[in-house]
């Protein structure tokens, strides 16, 4: 009885050394190479401009946005600023339509045409989702930075821009390319014609509505992401390159 | 008589540690939906202080992550080897707790969502990836755990050493930050930076 004893613990005990020497190494190695390497150098020629510009943005948004919001989020009910987030969903649709066809996505084109129709008919002119929530027909968010993605374009480097906060080259290209097709825009006023804003202030008054509603929504989460950071500029920079990937991988 | 007794036992404590944690791979969405379904019901509970309500939360999912693996991760395995072992364990505590506090905070802030489970799929290296999807006031975010099986042998142990917030996963993240951060600082600097409570 003793001896079986001792054999059964010899056998855990060995059988536990095992575990942790001989796999080990394999078993990081193998984990090592799942994540991107520690090494790699990222090509960042503007870092000093974007740290300068990440604080800009990080003080904007703590001092200005925020508190705007929250005002805003105090005196307008939660079920209004839901409605007002839905309609300029809704309203942005050329760009995900655009961008849908440009990467040659025709079952998310057809479902976006649908649910821009539904939206706008069934909707209350887009205030209402009764797209995604009678029918579950999802968004599909594309846009040109995606779309160049999809096409195999580079990230360029690195650019934080003021206000909007991270970008890289060609996501800015994407931009300019969205800005023509928003109807939010007055970038290419001449040639399409469902153009909203008539003026550059116009233009700026409903972006602004839309980020100080759209943030109402939101409040806290940003506070709550930027604890995580070890160090801002970094953190943000790699968080967005890591999410727009993902994105131009669906 | 005695040892027979103590055979017993010993055989019991055995059979006990390892089914207390070793979730099959049949099990994990099952064991998921109901943790998650559980941390949901603690945080609809609007009268209880948020660090009561974190504390229950953790004793729900602590059995299911690999912290210590995603420390090791994180930190690379070239900057891991260098260190000596009470070292990598002070790193794993510290590294552990950020990941916990970090956790409850964002709990606070989605406390009437609703978590939708969208199946477990294959993934990397014979891992495996439960993907779900959180409904939130404007929009819907995918968060995914990533599990491998800790288990050698043929019996199971999975457990998540990765989650991934729409596209952006924890580990990567902390992992780049690391490497940052150790081009310019030692090693006990960043662990200095990382232990300081999140006030800023």
């Amino acid at each position: 009885m003793k001896n079986l004893i001792f054999i059964l613990l010899l056998l855990t005990f060995s059988f536990a050394n095992e575990n942790n020497d001989t796999n080990n190494n394999d078993f990081d190695n193998e984990f090592d190479s799942e994540f991107s390497t520690n090494n790699e150098e990222i090509f960042d020629p503007l870092s000093g401009y974007n740290r300068i510009m990440t604080t800009f943005n990080d003080k904007t948004f703590i001092y200005v946005l925020n508190p705007i919001s929250k005002g805003y989020a105090y005196i307008t009910p939660e079920p209004i600023r839901i409605g007002i987030n839905n309609f300029f969903e809704n309203i942005m649709f050329p760009v995900r339509l655009t961008n849908n066809l440009l990467q040659l996505k025709f079952q998310n084109s057809t479902e976006e045409l649908g649910r821009f129709l539904v939206n706008t008919l069934w909707g209350l002119a887009g205030f209402l989702d009764p797209a995604t929530n009678e029918l579950h027909m999802n968004a599909h968010k594309e846009d040109f930075g995606q779309t160049l993605g999809f096409y195999g374009v580079g990230q360029g480097f690195h650019v934080v821009l003021p206000f909007l906060g991270p970008s890289n080259l060609r996501d800015i290209a994407g931009l300019v390319g969205d800005a023509f097709v928003s109807p939010l825009t007055i970038t290419g006023d001449g040639d399409i014609q469902y153009k909203i804003p008539n003026t550059f202030e116009q233009q700026m008054a409903i972006q602004g509505v839309n980020a100080i509603n759209s943030n109402s929504l939101k409040l806290g989460q940003y506070e709550s992401l930027k604890k995580d950071a070890l160090d801002l500029y970094p953190f943000l920079r790699d968080i967005y390159t890591q999410a727009r990937k993902k994105q131009i991988e669906e | 008589m005695k040892l027979k007794k103590l055979f017993k036992i010993l055989l019991l404590v055995g059979f006990i540690s390892t089914s207390a944690n070793a979730l099959k791979q049949d099990e994990i969405q099952d064991i998921m939906t109901k943790k998650i379904d559980n941390v949901l019901t603690i945080l609809e509970q609007k009268n209880l202080p948020t660090n009561k309500k974190g504390e229950q939360i953790i004793k729900i999912i602590d059995e299911v992550f690999d912290y210590e693996l995603m420390a090791r991760i994180a930190l690379g395995k070239e900057t891991w080897d260098t260190l000596s072992e009470p070292k990598q364990k002070k790193f794993t505590k510290i590294f552990e707790t950020k990941l916990k506090n970090s956790y409850i905070e964002k709990l606070e802030l989605y406390n009437d969502q609703k978590v939708k489970i969208l199946g477990l799929n294959p993934y990397k290296n014979g891992r495996l990836q439960l993907e779900t999807e959180l409904l939130g006031k404007e929009g819907s975010y995918k968060i995914n755990y990533n599990f491998y099986n800790k288990s050698k042998d043929n019996n199971e142990q999975w457990l998540i050493y990765d989650v991934d917030l729409v596209g952006v996963s924890i580990i990567q993240t902390y992992r780049q930050q690391f490497a940052g951060l150790l081009k310019e600082k030692t090693f006990d600097e960043m662990l200095v930076l990382l232990e300081k409570p999140n006030t800023k």
